[in-house]
């Protein structure tokens, strides 16, 4: 059931409350975190993040579209066993022959063959207790991979092919198992129904201050107040890809080189607008909805 | 306790069944429940799987818990304040706080929004709950009157911990409490009422000014209620396999890409007869076809309305069949010069940008193609032509059955352009196997 201390996040990461208090149910629960919303919302940062924070080892998987449940567990490297079989052989024929220099099979015997296994993450993560294991944008899976998932997390066990090998942890030793997705596909209802899920809602303004200062802790007040205003307000422009906590950050990055006074007339031109806005039609959006006024109307309420 | 949960939550449109149930109880096994607010976050998690459904649970929660029922379109607060549950909270809340002015209502259903919402998380000071549970006794007598002198027992500024007391113990311990309540209460910490201390009780643990730096559950629930995101567009379940699928498996290249490297079985053999008939294994890459589909959806119009059910049918199962190589778009009556990314119509794109995709997308467009002649243009014309040139597999699927065809102008018109097949397994098998014909001829090229 992994570690089931409450976390909160660290100081570098702020961990919304619903969102610890989910990742807390589901490791007392035993069940895997299932996070979905928006991109840049941090979905992927709350495992590493507590990972690294608690001291635990991290195993992550990304999937695509080529995941399979033998990469994430464990697989035999049949061509590589044929090689070294057929190097021995080799080495044999050329050493009767009276032939110096043989050709290496590395550190394998094909003796042994677990030293044919290739553990994937979930191997790793079940053989190290209290681990933390990391499955990322399962949406990107072929269509049956979750379902496979399923019956490999439902198991504490995993038995290694061909060498037999069993990894087994126990139920309090159980890793913190959490999934992302982006919702590119419909993950099916069995799976979900396996899951303790959780959808992080994009952070309101004083959340987002916050997050600011814990990645620019020397930041002009100010400077976050002009910047977070225009952010929001280009939010609800209802673009085609809204800009996201990353973007924001990586646009602060940019107008902090300057003087606070500066980068205050910089982001109130918008300037780097590029590092915020990904698309042609976004761009022309804004500047359809900036013609007319020289800059970002100030207004109370952003709806 | 909650049998009737599942059928509750069921009637709400929300899938839910007895395994809801038992994870509740782990929960509380575990520990994870002491207020109410709890058990709207652990039943969240344990039921709500997406976004959209947020909202009908959080619906659904207050209808069930609180006997607040929240109509359609009513904002959360015009809900509480009209619900017994909330009038019956606030006689007893203004007792208690004299000094509270009883006609500002919005401060008061914050107060009760932020008890109802109240976490174990939320509450920094636990208090043993054993000594508070010794000196309850559950066979009281239901007399209203005679509260004052429990007043001082109560620690409302902390909470009862009843971690340590067995289930069953509790749930027995329900049992009689509901048996010796009379009347519906509030207030108390044994009372099943709103606003009283007990774990399962409505709006259970302490009053405000306990919540430093909550969650914020009422906020959010307030939140969720207004906004359009957490409520489901198609509330209609997973069709099961039948004809559709059928027809749409035989779209080409639907086999799934799972494949990663390969024995190179012909260049083994030749490279290990070079080496005298030693064979070392030699390895290719497989890479197969990506099938990738556009949807084109008319969303829009009268017309539509009465084939909505299977439009969406056929949309669910191409959107499980092609997973993420499946965009979406929608317009009205008939493509101009954009076609819009969301349901609503709010988010447009181009048409030149579909024109700037790969040639090898497979285009299905469906729509009734009925409309006012005045309403199908040259730029309309255009926009098909340019797609029909750019993107040679491309089908129009019609919901229309085809014996109304001939008497629609505008969709002899459409139908020149595009061909069009008629929504059936047979229909949608036909224009699967034209554009498998196209496909060939153009690869062949």
């Amino acid at each position: 059931m992994a570690l089931t201390e409450f976390w909160k996040g660290s100081d570098k990461y702020i961990c919304d409350a619903s969102l610890a208090q989910a990742f807390h149910m589901a490791r007392v629960l035993g069940m895997p975190l299932l996070i979905e919303g928006e991109p840049g919302t941090g979905k992927t940062e709350l495992p590493l993040q507590y990972a690294a924070s608690s001291g635990l080892p991290l195993f992550v998987y990304p999937t695509g579209s080529k995941s399979n449940v033998d990469s994430f567990v464990a697989r035999f490297d049949h061509v590589k066993y044929l090689r070294d079989s057929q190097v021995e052989i080799l080495n044999a024929q050329r050493e009767e022959k009276g032939l110096k220099g043989k050709l290496s099979t590395g550190d394998r015997n094909s003796e042994k063959l677990e030293d044919y296994v290739v553990k994937g993450p979930a191997a790793q993560a079940y053989s190290s207790p209290n681990s933390v294991l990391l499955i990322d944008e399962i949406d990107k899976a072929p269509r049956e991979f979750p379902n496979d998932l399923l019956y490999a997390l439902s198991h504490r066990k995993f038995i290694m092919p061909e060498s037999g090998e069993v990894i087994e942890i126990s139920e309090e030793d159980m890793p913190a198992i959490v999934i992302t997705s982006n919702r590119e596909q419909e993950l099916p209802t069995a799976f979900k129904g396996r899951c303790i899920y959780h959808y992080i809602t994009f952070p309101e303004a004083t959340m987002m201050k916050e997050i600011v200062l814990k990645h620019y802790p020397k930041i002009n007040d100010r400077v976050v107040e002009v910047a977070l205003d225009a952010f929001y307000q280009l939010r609800n422009l209802g673009l085609e890809r809204a800009p996201t906590t990353r973007e924001l950050l990586n646009w602060l990055k940019y107008v902090q080189t300057f003087a606070s006074e500066d980068s205050i007339e910089k982001i109130k031109k918008l300037e780097g607008l590029g590092v915020l806005i990904k698309t042609q039609a976004d761009m022309e959006k804004i500047e359809r909805a900036l013609s007319g006024t020289s800059e970002l109307k100030h207004q109370g309420s952003y709806n | 306790m909650f049998e009737s949960l599942p059928n509750h939550f069921r009637s709400h449109r929300i899938a839910t069944d007895v395994r809801a149930l038992l994870l509740l109880q782990k929960s509380m096994e575990k520990g994870l429940i002491k207020t109410l607010g709890d058990i709207y976050n652990v039943l969240k998690a344990i039921i709500v799987k997406e976004q959209s459904l947020i909202g009908p649970y959080t619906k659904a929660f207050y209808d069930y818990f609180l006997e607040i029922d929240i109509q359609h379109g009513e904002r959360l607060n015009d809900a509480i304040i009209r619900s017994n549950t909330f009038k019956k909270w606030k006689q007893k809340h203004l007792e208690e706080n004299r000094d509270i002015d009883e006609n500002d209502l919005v401060p008061l259903v914050n107060t009760f929004l932020d008890e109802i919402h109240l976490t174990t998380y939320d509450i920094k000071e636990v208090i043993d709950g054993k000594e508070l549970w010794n000196k309850d006794n559950p066979y009281q007598q239901d007399e209203s009157s005679e509260n004052g002198g429990e007043a001082e027992e109560r620690n409302l500024d902390k909470m009862a911990d009843y971690s340590d007391i067995s289930l069953e113990r509790l749930l027995e311990r329900m049992k009689i409490i509901q048996e010796n309540q009379k009347t519906q209460h509030s207030g108390g910490n044994h009372w099943i009422g709103t606003g009283g201390i007990s774990p399962y009780g409505h709006g259970g643990a302490a009053r405000g000014g306990i919540r430093v730096g909550g969650t914020g559950g009422g906020k959010m629930a307030r939140a969720v209620l207004n906004d359009k995101n957490y409520y489901p567009v198609d509330v209609n379940k997973m069709v099961n396999d039948n004809n559709i699928d059928a027809a749409l498996a035989s779209l080409k290249g639907i086999i799934e890409e799972s494949a990663h490297d390969e024995i190179d079985i012909k260049n083994t053999i030749k490279l290990g007869i070079q080496r005298g008939g030693l064979f070392l294994p030699e390895i290719k890459k497989v890479t197969q076809e990506k099938l990738q589909v556009i949807l084109l959806i008319d969303n829009g119009g009268y017309s539509m309305l009465s084939y909505v059910k299977v439009v969406r049918e056929l949309f669910k199962k191409m959107k499980t069949r092609f997973a993420h190589d499946l965009e979406t778009y929608y317009f009205h009556n008939t493509i101009y010069g954009e076609v819009y990314s969301d349901v609503n119509r709010s988010k447009p794109i181009k048409i030149r940008t579909l024109l700037n995709k790969d040639p090898n997308y497979r285009i299905f467009i469906i729509g009734d193609a009925t409309m006012g002649t005045y309403e199908i243009n040259q730029q309309s014309v255009n926009s098909y032509e340019a797609l029909k040139k750019k993107f040679k597999k491309i089908a129009w699927i019609n919901p229309e059955p085809i014996k109304y065809w001939p008497h629609t102008m505008s969709l002899q018109i459409i139908r020149k352009v595009i061909d069009m097949y008629p929504m059936t397994p047979k229909g949608i098998e036909d224009a699967v196997k034209e554009m498998n014909r196209k496909g060939m001829s153009l690869s062949s090229v």
